[in-house]
């Protein structure tokens, strides 16, 4: 029998995978452009931001990732992190106990990171990295695969390929992953497709746009009254 | 005042004194990071907070809880019978039991229901009733009836599955009833009344201060937990509507909001929390409430004055349990009494709930006093008056050393196919020392509650 589901805890589930896949993939690349910033090139977090529409400007490395962490601006990591514990509330009885501790543990890190007086440093990002992995893990090792989970899943590709078509990385991977959100649609529901509806050339160029279908797709998918 | 230290007590502190202490954080940060809030609001701000908890157990050795058991199994079946017979043929009141104008001005009681009978003729589902051990006899005193929308009972669950992973000692050691069958109860209950379809948990939302709790308990009793627009009303049935748009009949609510907001149709228009035309389907007899509807009346504090008489006239029998010593300034001999002596009375708001709208007469100024008195006066039927118990104090581990705080415990009564009595509850502690409001809303904490035996 399916799971049942409000729409609104299947929408909390997506957007919990979005915004932790969200923090994952940033706090990735804000690590790579740490490391460039040191002694490779000074501008690598700055040529980031730019591809998340942000101008950021900093003095060094280590102010790099100050404000890259607590800056205000849309990708403050503190204001993702409230949308994802948000959204883990609203849905706590559909996820794994654990994974939902580790993500308070993990809201509260951050809060704590955005108050001018604590330090930052690259420990800290290896220390969300690590909780945002057990969540991932502890989630994904219940054996029996729910509808909630597969929203869950579902918000974590799309965040994926939103963020690999941002930076313009590998395109075949992009592929695969767009293979994968269809695979957990149809599994939502056999009916939707995102390649159906969507216009050829946005699946062969694979430019932004094709979000565009996906969102379309999960429009029809979680039915909101 | 403690209580009397028994062997089980000694029992619990032998094994305490061998733990180490440093563990006792271990709890905050369980109940941080899993987030077993009770929120508030503040000067109109949200606060999301963890629940104040202590660590020392109340113990209540199994004899002693079964008379509790007893007295609470009767005293839950003659209330449900009170509200079967009140919304029906009102013998209660025909037989001149209580008086008909005290029913008739109790805000909780809804005439628009009166001749309707809900699924299986239980009204009374999920029930808190509020106890205290009188210093002066050790005998449990009941202070409060709750069958409208009791809570509290996911925090000692919560925090049993802690006690036990971060002291195991005292669970491998003492004889300590386990608790976990309480969803079970639950979930029982709502099948027995269920109409036909599934269970849901309605919540009032987020921001409502016992969201944690509403969450917990769905996901424990393997209800849906839904707010009121993820259900919709069609041909007098409730239905839930699922993610991909198909409606699913639902047969009971667990619903944790009052009356008044529960149908915009038929109470507060202005509601936004509640279902239209759910009084409707349920009038219909095409769903259950967990409770029913009109429940209110009993929680009265002026209706439980006659709580005692109820069972003797319902059940013939003597109440188990007894009532506090309780005036009711409508009654003129009564007035009388509470007018004389009410520097040494607590007067309540029969309204009221959550530990609001309670003065203490010692701790009133001679003008408030004054100003109190004409007030009763004027509204006899608002105020009830009882004489001052003193309970016993629980040992709580506050700011690393022992200290003594009143106590009370709420016991949870759930009635389904039969009346059943968790083996645990609720006991809340008041943060000052010396302070007899317990409540989770006026500051108080919580503690578990281990029924024991040697």
């Amino acid at each position: 029998m399916e799971q049942l589901l409000t729409a609104n805890v299947a929408s909390s589930m997506y957007w919990l995978g979005r915004y932790l896949q969200r923090l994952e993939g940033t706090l990735y690349e804000i690590n790579k452009a740490y490391d460039l910033i040191i002694d490779v090139d000074r501008k690598a977090g700055t040529a980031l931001y730019k591809k998340f529409n942000i101008d950021l400007k900093y003095v060094s490395a280590m102010d790099f990732l100050h404000k890259a962490i607590r800056g205000k601006h849309p990708a403050n990591l503190g204001e993702m992190m409230l949308q994802a514990r948000e959204n883990a509330i609203i849905s706590r009885a559909y996820i794994d106990s654990i994974a939902f501790g580790e993500i308070i543990a993990l809201n509260n890190m951050f809060q704590t990171l955005q108050t001018k007086r604590s330090h930052i440093d690259c420990n800290d990002l290896d220390k969300a990295l690590s909780l945002i992995l057990i969540i991932w893990g502890a989630h994904a090792h219940r054996g029996h695969r729910r509808s909630s989970d597969y929203f869950f899943k579902l918000g974590k590709l799309v965040e994926e390929v939103d963020l690999r078509l941002r930076l313009g990385k590998e395109k075949a991977m992009t592929e695969l992953i767009l293979k994968e959100i269809n695979a957990a649609i149809q599994i939502l529901n056999p009916d939707l497709d995102i390649f159906e509806n969507c216009p050829e050339e946005y699946i062969e160029e694979i430019p932004y746009s094709i979000v565009e279908c996906i969102y379309a797709t999960i429009d029809k998918l979680i039915i909101e009254e | 005042m403690l209580e009397k230290s028994t062997k089980l007590h000694k029992k619990f502190w032998d094994i305490f004194a061998q733990q180490d202490r440093h563990k006792i954080d271990e709890f905050q940060r369980y109940m941080d990071k899993f987030a077993v809030n009770f929120n508030l609001y503040k000067d109109g701000n949200f606060i999301e907070q963890s629940l104040p908890f202590d660590v020392i157990p109340r113990i209540i050795p199994k004899k002693e809880f079964n008379k509790i058991e007893k007295g609470l199994i009767q005293r839950v079946t003659a209330l449900n019978l009170f509200l079967e017979d009140l919304y029906t043929d009102a013998k209660i009141v025909k037989d001149g039991v209580i008086p008909k104008e005290f029913i008739e001005s109790a805000s909780g009681f809804l005439k628009e229901f009166v001749g309707f009978s809900p699924s299986k003729k239980v009204r009374t589902h999920i029930n808190g009733i509020d106890l205290v051990k009188d210093s002066s006899d050790d005998e449990w005193v009941i202070l409060e009836d709750n069958l409208r929308v009791p809570s509290g009972a996911s925090y000692p669950l919560s925090i049993r599955d802690t006690y036990r992973k971060i002291y195991p000692d005292f669970f491998e050691n003492l004889k300590i009833e386990p608790i976990k069958n309480y969803p079970k109860i639950i979930t029982d209950a709502m099948e027995y009344v269920n109409t036909g379809g599934i269970n849901v948990v309605l919540t009032p939302g987020r921001f409502n201060s016992a969201y944690y709790e509403h969450s917990y308990l769905a996901q424990e009793i393997g209800a849906q937990l839904v707010r009121a627009h993820e259900l919709v009303v069609i041909d007098k049935k409730v239905y839930f509507k699922n993610y991909n748009g198909k409606k699913i009949r639902v047969g009971a609510i667990y619903k944790r909001l009052d009356d008044e907001f529960l149908d915009p149709k038929f109470f507060n228009p202005d509601s936004l929390i509640g279902v239209p035309g759910l009084v409707e389907a349920y009038l219909a007899g095409n769903v259950a409430l967990l409770n029913a509807i009109g429940n209110g009346v009993s929680d009265d504090k002026g209706i439980y004055y006659f709580v005692p008489k109820m069972i003797e006239y319902y059940l013939n029998e003597k109440p188990i349990l007894k009532n506090a010593p309780t005036y009711l300034p409508y009654f003129k001999e009564d007035m009388d009494y509470v007018m004389d002596n009410m520097e040494k009375l607590v007067i309540k708001d029969v309204a009221e709930a959550g530990g609001y709208g309670v003065l203490f007469g010692h701790s009133l100024t001679a003008i408030q006093i004054k100003d109190l008195k004409a007030t009763i006066k004027a509204e006899p039927r608002r105020f009830i008056a009882q004489e001052l118990i003193e309970f016993y104090d629980e040992k709580c581990y506050l700011d690393r050393k022992l200290q003594d705080r009143k106590a009370d415990f709420r016991a949870y009564v759930v009635m389904g196919e039969e009346v059943k009595v968790w083996n645990c509850g609720l006991t809340r502690y008041a943060l000052q020392e010396g302070n007899y409001l317990v409540n989770s809303s006026q500051g108080g904490g919580f503690k578990d509650t281990w029924v024991m035996e040697l």
